[in-house]
């Protein structure tokens, strides 16, 4: 009973790894938002942006400060973690490691509620929030009510399956309809949908961030039900099931809270490409599969990550800026290539 | 232990009946015996092992645990007293075996409990007694077929429940492995009197493995009993159409089954 | 164009006066009846081959069935006197108000090529971007007039090349002029005054600060708020158009921020709410001065002859000290 096992490495306790990764995925994203709003292509100083004497009105850096930087950091922690959770959860839901937000549709659903307003000119607001993030939302959540709607209505035994095909149909059948919208649209409007597509989370103010946070925080308090469930999920629906796991539950919870996390996404700062995909991957490689560290670890660095890659985007071709979806693309395109060869 | 009362099960499309998979099926499975339930494909061996392990209500009729109703029992509560040995894994994910086994200890933890080191013990046994404690850090990916089962046997025996459920456990291995995880098995039962229900096609196996055999043809019992006595070559040419030579064989051990063709 | 169409004139007038001397010295009987003598026969002959050439000449000098697929085109063809020849235009043509009786034929993304070519056109002016439609129209032997869209100087240019090759050369000279004096005298009226540094928004989110698109410094809009008395805030980046952050609204300070809303984009009781929306970065002096300006028209996007009155909109906001009279 008390020989010593032959083993490669020795086995820390689960919750010892957990404290470190939080400790550490923690201060990385603390840091990230703490530094973030101080660095920009105009230099401010963190004194000036506190200083009483001088009147709001007049006080630049505070204002850049206040309404260009802080909302702008924000945003990116928000969509960079929740995109990653959203990721995360996907990959265990659907059992494949190349899922995504995107993949089931409800980012499609998203741009195409965006674009609707943008083409046909919407002009409404609800609380601070504007017509184009607002149809956004709905869309997204018009495609999460087929997508779940087609889930409910599977048999027993062929879940993921179900879902992944049903999921694909509705993400094929959004971005017919989205190509029709766009054909719609004249040379303006076209013009602007395009850089909607291209995400910008210069949100400029905080009640989108109030608004997005509402579904968001649903999505999180879901997503914290998830992580043993997961393991035991992506290891098999019927041993998962043999365990105790109310397995058709959970994965209801699991695709209403990454669909609510990446409607509210997109809908704040547009489709921003890979960091649902990247982030999940480089965070497993760090501190292995367990959904237990990877679930918290993947928000903290997706919004550590998306604070880097915008911080990237509006400092690289000072005085212009990039929209944030190229840089996660040129950094995530090569990463993600570079695992699959590792894989294979 | 375990009893099988008039079980029966139709898979349903809303109130349409699709398909009748299982029709009054009853059985008894006594404590620390290892009990085959045997069929050809689609006779409903798998309909029965999900209903065994709670996945499945029956449309009428009861699975009795120690006398409490298995559909009726909270699924943790469930998982403590049965458990389950699926007959593939994949995993999506790169766990290590030691993640595969402490998994089993889930019905035993809280929700958002964490596995203190009295878990860590139970798993490294479980992992000694099916020989493959020198595998605790490797991934479980990339073992071999053999290997993987062993270790998923080592789960569900941390799972620490008073019944093993396994279906077709040697139907995915090579012959060598088939021979290792019956020693297994046998081995488990005799030196920790662990209760198995295995449902199998494979007549040989059910005949060097198990003391009782319940034989079920599309859905339907058509005999149980003592392995000697229920596994004849008569009751194989009703199960299977097939002509069959039953023998005992002296170095083996045990019965062993000959198929000799179609009837 | 035109000096390609005067050659094939003369040519055909030469082709048509040999061919009569010859069939005059052949003294063949005609097809048509042997009663004809041959000097009347060779006559007919010349008539009909001259009044043939003459109908080419004038096809490819004056075209009567013109279809434009840019706006600014037809506006400057109906500025010379060329209104009644245009046979179809594009669906974003809004101006003048006779183009709403003509047939509709696509715009630049997704030209209807079937309308375009059954309106049987004998000249249809296309974007010059737009080369697979240039090489169906080729193929069917319709002649093109090619439009490319650049800066100020260009739209005086390019009204006078049209005219020349829709045979209203005169016409179009007198609105070309009319237009740059008119244009100058903007330019005079402004002249010396300190030019405020103006942020030129074309657009951007309705009620929010969010995806501004702004001039950077180069096309035709940028062109005339400069000749207006303004100075392009983002004038160095040397962009058509340049993705605004709140940021760099911050950084550049501008003292007048000018917003142009096409069509019915803008409604009247939402002006104030829009406006408004700029509150959020007091320190911008185009803000603290109470100097953001929302115009509305579509003169400011299309670069035709309306572009003067754009112009003048612009010098009535930037200075309005000089308009006051």
């Amino acid at each position: 009973m008390t020989n010593a096992v032959a083993a490669d490495r020795p086995r820390v306790a689960v919750r010892i790894r957990l404290a470190w990764t939080l400790l550490s995925f923690g201060t990385l994203a603390l840091a990230a938002c703490l530094l973030a709003p101080l660095v920009g292509s105009t230099p401010i100083h963190l004194t000036t942006v506190f200083d009483r004497s001088v009147p709001y009105a007049d006080n630049i850096d505070a204002q850049i400060f206040w309404v260009a930087r802080l909302p702008r950091v924000l945003a990116a922690a928000m969509v960079g973690s929740s995109l990653a959770l959203a990721g995360v959860v996907f990959q265990a839901l659907l059992r494949n490691p190349l899922a995504s937000p995107d993949t089931l549709g409800v980012s499609a659903g998203a741009s195409l509620g965006a674009m609707v307003a943008i083409t046909f000119a919407l002009d409404f607001s609800l609380l601070g929030v504007t017509a184009v993030p607002l149809a956004s939302f709905v869309g997204s959540f018009g495609a999460l009510a087929i997508v779940y709607g087609l889930s409910a209505a599977r048999r027993r035994g062929t879940s993921t399956i179900v879902l992944l095909l049903g999921g694909v149909t509705v993400q094929a059948l959004l971005s017919a309809i989205i190509a029709f919208v766009q054909y719609l649209a004249d040379f303006t409007q076209t013009f602007r949908n395009v850089r909607w597509l291209m995400g910008s989370l210069d949100v400029a103010s905080y009640p989108p961030l109030v608004a997005a946070f509402i579904p968001m925080s649903l999505a999180w308090a879901g997503f914290a039900t998830l992580p043993r469930v997961l393991d035991l999920i992506s290891v098999g629906h019927e041993s998962a099931a043999a365990r105790g796991v109310d397995v058709e539950r959970s994965e209801r919870v699991a695709l209403v809270s990454a669909s609510l996390a990446t409607g509210a996404a997109v809908a704040l700062a547009g489709p921003v490409s890979f960091v649902g995909l990247i982030v999940p991957h480089l965070v497993r490689l760090m501190v292995g599969a367990d959904h237990r560290l990877v679930l918290p670890a993947s928000a903290l660095f997706g919004a550590a990550f998306l604070i880097g890659c915008d911080l990237i985007a509006r400092t690289i071709i000072a005085p212009l800026e990039l929209p944030v979806g190229i840089i996660t693309a040129i950094i995530g395109g090569p990463v993600f290539l570079w695992l699959l060869f590792r894989k294979s | 232990m375990l009893r099988a009362v008039d079980v029966s099960f139709s898979y349903k499309r809303g109130r349409r009946t699709l398909r009748h998979v299982l029709h009054d099926v009853s059985f008894d499975v006594d404590r620390g015996t290892i009990v085959g339930v045997l069929g050809p494909n689609g006779s409903g061996k798998t309909t029965l092992v999900r209903i065994i392990a709670g996945m499945l209500r029956p449309d009428s009729g009861r699975v009795l645990l120690d006398g409490d109703s298995v559909a009726d029992l909270p699924r943790r509560e469930l998982a403590r007293r049965v458990a389950l040995v699926p007959q593939e894994t994949q995993t999506t994910f790169d766990f290590s075996v030691i993640d595969i086994v402490l998994m089993g200890r889930y019905p035993h933890l809280g929700p958002f409990e964490l596995e203190r080191p009295a878990d860590l013990e139970i798993a490294r046994n479980a992992l000694r007694a099916t020989g493959t404690e020198t595998l605790e850090s490797r991934s479980f990916a990339t073992l071999s077929g053999g290997e993987k089962q062993r270790v998923i046997i080592a789960a569900a025996l941390a799972q620490a429940s008073d019944i093993l459920l396994l279906d077709e456990p040697t139907t995915a291995l090579d012959i060598g492995y088939q021979f290792e995880i019956a020693a297994l098995l046998k081995r488990l039962n005799a030196d920790h009197g662990t209760t198995m229900v295995v449902s199998t096609h494979d007549l040989n196996l059910a005949a060097a493995l198990c003391e009782r055999v319940v034989l079920i043809k599309s859905g339907h019992v058509i005999a149980h009993g003592p392995t000697a006595e229920t596994l004849t070559a008569h009751n194989i040419r009703l199960l299977y159409d097939v002509d069959a030579d039953v023998q005992f064989h002296e170095r083996a051990g045990h019965l062993t089954v000959v198929p000799l063709g179609r009837t | 164009m035109a000096a390609v169409s005067k050659i094939l004139k003369h040519a055909a007038v030469a082709v048509a006066l040999i061919a009569a001397t010859a069939s005059l010295k052949a003294r063949t009987t005609s097809e048509s009846g042997a009663d004809l003598p041959p000097s009347r026969e060779a006559l007919r002959r010349t008539a009909v081959a001259l009044a043939e050439a003459g109908q080419v000449g004038r096809d490819a000098v004056r075209p009567q069935r013109i279809i434009s697929l840019v706006p600014a085109t037809t506006e400057m063809l109906f500025a010379m006197g060329a209104g009644n020849r245009i046979a179809g235009v594009s669906d974003y043509d809004r101006f003048p108000p006779e183009v709403s009786r003509l047939p509709k034929v696509g715009g630049l993304l997704d030209p209807n090529v079937e309308r375009l070519i059954s309106l049987k056109p004998d000249l249809v002016i296309v974007y010059d971007t737009q080369t697979d439609l240039k090489q169906q129209l080729d193929r069917a032997r319709i002649p093109i007039f090619r439009y490319a869209h650049r800066g100020l100087p260009d739209i005086t240019e390019t009204m006078r090349s049209l005219g020349d090759r829709v045979g209203s050369k005169a016409e179009a000279e007198a609105a070309a002029s009319r237009m740059e004096s008119q244009l100058a005298a903007v330019r005079t009226r402004v002249a010396g005054r300190p030019r405020p540094a103006t942020l030129l928004i074309f657009g951007r989110d309705p009620g929010a600060l969010r995806h501004i698109d702004a001039s950077g410094g180069l096309g035709f809009l940028h062109d005339v708020l400069e000749l207006a008395g303004g100075r392009d805030v983002l004038g160095d980046l040397k962009q058509q158009s340049v993705d605004v952050s709140t940021e760099m609204v911050l950084r550049r300070a501008p003292e007048v921020i000018l917003e142009l809303h096409y069509g019915e984009s803008l409604k009247t009781e939402r002006l104030d709410d829009e406006r408004n929306v700029w509150k959020a970065l007091p320190s911008v002096p185009a803000v603290k001065n109470n100097r953001v300006y929302l115009l509305r028209g579509d003169e400011f996007v299309v670069p035709g002859p309306r572009i003067v009155m754009a112009a003048e909109r612009f010098a009535r906001t930037l200075h309005p000290e000089v308009y006051a009279r």
